[in-house]
């Protein structure tokens, strides 16, 4: 797909999240070694295990200024259309659209479209219902019946849409008059890589013209912390990817997006070009809802498929972003996939959940708009938190410093609930 | 019109759990006669919602279905559909993944949106919001006996998550939810993926179930459903001038997707080429869309265009047909706007008539309609209509299910939030002729 002569291309990348409300706060963090992971504010920490998380600190009408909207959408919505807005801004399409002929717009709205990756529902959503119980529970009509009768008495009449996965989907389709292709996927953290990898896609098959790829989520919230804590899988300070003391990894919540076109049509139009997709790999360990694989074959699996698929060699990739989530079993299984594929030979690795937190279903999508600006600053970020590498892992080409890389391809792991694993490869453009 | 040089892909399995019938010929028999699968709600006291019935699936008994019973305490009600109607699927289709192929088999889903149940709910609500406030320190409550199984459960991918493991899938797999324009979507992302080559057989489909406190809670709160609370068989009337909203139901459907010239040399019976994918984005309204159309008429179109046919091929249409009164409309204008001079030649109807609507689960669900009524030559009836509604003057299937030739089929899903997916179906007599 992407030995096509007319290179798939991205020419606007935005993003918010704990480290910053643009590419430029995050990378500021990034290279400074600052990490994003706080004491959280949304609840008290005070009789908690953990009490840090990475919360986006723009204020509602900082992320979205129409207030009619708040009503009708949920946390993640706001970041998920901030995000995507920004890209489109970026990406300069809107004002290129707007200053077409008016006859000419609607063709163009039709060839323009959107796929977002989503975490799906939350818990805190349910938290409306729960003055009903309570009324509920002691009424003589019995709890379920009287929950019922006083619904639409007690509950807004917009539940069901402000909680729609769909919303960012729907609201930045009709903010924009975007009408094309589109998908909403909802793949846990995996969501937003493969919203990236299915938008480029759909490109080349000539579904679309133009497409915002975006991946939001927010995931910090006390349920979520409470049994991801249960499940052993959270930390109670920044990550420590591939660290022999890493114990956990810590959520944050915000989006990111990329605007992607073909290469022809954003130089006819004059556009920034910040990187070319090249191709992916997406392959499934088959190991249930929350177990990985012991042996990291999904990782490599879906590295040489993403190899493969973009028509490079493996010595041609300059860096890896890593998932590196800060788990036991996750990065030491990482590990052992990148390094099957790439033995000694392995290129400079890092990883970023240290700073932002691991942002689930947006989190693929962030480390690709940040790999896009480690491949124009030619800076590879360290990995502030790392103290000495597991020797389990062995010899692993990871850093606490930032490193210069000389080289133009990046590859982007993902890897999620449901054994899944995604691979994105990106070429930097000067 | 000359067709693009496509990968040809081929449906060589079905499976269904729905409120007519939990396997495909049950289903099938019901959707032909149009027998309602619509009943008061049998599975939690619904007596004071202002929706006391729906379409729920009906002595589905999860440990004969499901073969590997261990993934049981993982599995939500709409988990168990899924898992039984795949295991239908790929039963018809005579295969399984095997240790050689496995990493080329693929899933994509349409999975549904809640993120908890009532019964959970009624936890946090004791522990952490007695007094009807939530404080998150309730959890922390030594005493909170939060279950990890239940967080699995919920997860927005435990659906893919389980139905990998039970089958060994270790190619592509996704999840998507376009409300419920999902299943469609499902099928639509899977014909792309096996068309870029990335598997070479896929199991595709849609599973859910609202039927629940919380789930009917969040539609009757919008006034979405029919209140024909004294005539739940008679209230999913989609095109009828006098339809009040639709009926819920639930259930899962699969197809097994399959490489034509794979399916071919391994003798499968192919019930239909999966032919032809559309979608668009309405970006009109959450709930509704455009009374002229503009939405769906572009998803149809792409469908119709990426199958290399035009509406003069197709000769049966399943519509989303809802029972809204915004849906049934815009519906029917699209496709006048698309079969024009020939939308009288075109049978069309809505199988929600029968098995009421089962959000993400319904485009997986009616796709397979599609197939069984073009490997029949019949097209199902559209049930409950009485009273013409001029916008919706449509050539409907009424009373009895037509004997015909379906050279091709479109399975339409306009989705709440604005997404549409359309579906082309070809007869595969035609495919070879």
């Amino acid at each position: 797909m992407s030995v096509s002569n007319d290179p798939i291309v991205f020419t606007g990348s935005g993003i918010v999240c704990g480290a910053g409300g643009s590419v430029a706060e995050v990378w500021g963090k990034l290279t400074t070694g600052e990490t994003a992971v706080r004491p959280f504010t949304q609840f008290d920490p005070a009789k908690w295990p953990v009490q840090v998380a990475s919360e986006v600190l723009l204020s509602d009408r900082d992320l979205v200024s129409d207030r009619k909207l708040h009503k009708t959408i949920s946390r993640t919505d706001m970041f998920g259309i901030y995000a995507a807005e920004q890209a489109l801004a970026d990406s300069g399409l809107p004002a290129h659209r707007d200053a077409l002929p008016e006859t000419d717009q609607a063709a163009w709205n039709d060839r323009t479209g959107l796929i977002v990756g989503t975490g799906g529902g939350n818990y805190k959503s349910n938290y409306d219902y729960l003055p009903l119980m309570t009324e509920a529970e002691v009424s003589p009509d019995g709890a379920l019946p009287h929950f019922g009768k006083e619904l639409s008495n007690q509950v807004t009449p917009m539940w069901l849409l402000k909680n729609l996965p769909n919303n960012v989907l729907c609201h930045v389709g009709i903010r924009g008059q975007y009408k094309g292709t589109n998908a909403c996927i909802t793949n846990q953290c995996s969501s937003g890589i493969l919203a990236v990898a299915e938008a480029a896609c759909a490109i080349t098959n000539d579904e679309a013209d133009r497409i915002a790829a975006a991946g939001h989520d927010s995931p910090f919230e006390p349920e979520m912390v409470y049994y991801y804590h249960k499940l052993g899988l959270m930390s109670g300070a920044a990550p420590r990817p591939f660290d022999a003391s890493r114990d956990g990894t810590v959520f944050g919540e915000g989006s990111a997006a990329l605007v992607l076109e073909r290469e022809s049509e954003a130089k006819a139009r004059g556009a920034k070009i910040i990187g070319e997709f090249l191709g992916f790999g997406c392959c499934n360990e088959a190991t249930g809802i929350v177990d990985l694989a012991d042996d990291g074959n999904g990782v490599s699996r879906a590295i040489e498929e993403a190899i493969g698929n973009a028509g490079i060699s493996k010595e041609e990739v300059a860096l890896i972003c890593a998932h590196g989530n800060g788990n036991q079993a996750s990065d030491r299984t990482e590990a052992m996939g990148i390094l099957r594929v790439f033995g000694e030979a392995a290129p400079p690795v890092t990883a970023f959940k240290w700073c932002y937190g691991h942002l689930i279903a947006a989190s693929g999508i962030a480390d690709i708009v940040m790999a896009l600006e480690v491949l124009k600053q030619g800076v590879l970020p360290g990995i502030a938190t790392l103290d000495s590498v597991d020797p389990v892992i062995g010899a692993f080409p990871i850093s606490r410093e930032n490193r210069t890389v000389s080289g133009k391809v990046a590859l982007v792991i993902c890897r999620g609930f449901g054994g899944m694993n995604v691979v994105v490869v990106v070429r930097g453009r000067d | 019109m000359a067709r693009p040089n496509k990968r040809r892909i081929a449906v060589t399995g079905l499976g269904l759990v729905t409120p007519v019938g939990n396997d495909v010929d049950t289903t099938w028999s019901a959707l032909l006669s149009g027998k309602s699968g619509s009943a008061p709600i049998a599975s939690f006291d619904a007596s004071g919602f202002s929706t006391t019935f729906g379409a729920e699936v009906k002595g589905f008994d999860p440990e004969a279905a499901i073969p590997n019973r261990k993934l049981l305490k993982y599995a939500s009600k709409s988990h168990r559909f899924a898992l039984a109607a795949a295991t239908q699927a790929l039963a018809d289709a005579g295969m399984a993944p095997t240790d050689a192929d496995s990493h080329r088999w693929g899933l994509s889903v349409g999975a549904g949106m809640l993120s908890v149940d009532y019964e959970d709910l009624k936890v946090v609500h004791r522990h952490a919001a007695a007094d009807g406030t939530f404080n998150a320190d309730g959890l922390m409550d030594p005493g909170f006996p939060g279950n990890p199984l239940a967080f699995c459960r919920w997860q927005a991918n435990a659906g893919q998550a389980l139905l990998t493991k039970q089958f060994g899938i270790r190619g592509y797999a996704t999840s998507v939810h376009t409300a419920c324009a999902s299943g469609g979507q499902a099928i639509g992302t899977a014909l792309k993926v096996m068309r870029r080559g990335q598997c070479d057989v896929m199991l595709a489909g849609g599973f859910d179930s609202m039927l629940n406190p919380l789930g009917i809670s969040g539609f009757c709160l919008l006034g979405a459903l029919s209140t024909d609370n004294d005539n739940p068989t008679g209230a999913s009337r989609p095109f009828d001038l006098t339809r009040n909203g639709f009926v819920l139901g639930e259930g899962a459907g699969f197809l097994v997707l399959e490489d034509w010239g794979r399916a071919v040399a391994r003798g499968a019976k192919i019930y239909a080429e999966l032919a032809g994918d559309g979608n668009s984005l309405s970006a009109y309204r959450i709930t509704d869309s455009p009374p002229d159309g503009n939405g769906p008429i572009q998803a149809i179109h792409q469908a119709l265009g990426d199958a290399g046919i035009t509406p003069g091929d197709v000769d049966y249409v399943n519509a989303h047909g809802t029972s809204t009164q915004m849906n049934d409309r815009s519906e029917c204008a699209a496709l006048k706007a698309v079969f024009a001079d020939r939308i009288d030649e075109v049978r069309v109807s809505s199988t929600k008539s029968s098995m009421g609507h089962l959000i993400a689960a319904a485009g997986a669900v009616e796709a397979a309609v599609c197939c069984l009524a073009i490997r029949d030559g019949v097209a199902p009836v559209n049930a409950n209509y009485g009273t013409p509604d001029p916008d919706c003057d449509v050539n409907l299937v009424v009373g009895q299910p037509v004997r015909m030739k379906i050279r091709a089929a479109l399975s339409n899903s306009l989705g709440f939030g604005g997404s549409n997916s359309s579906l082309v179906f070809r007869n595969p007599e035609e495919v070879q002729a």
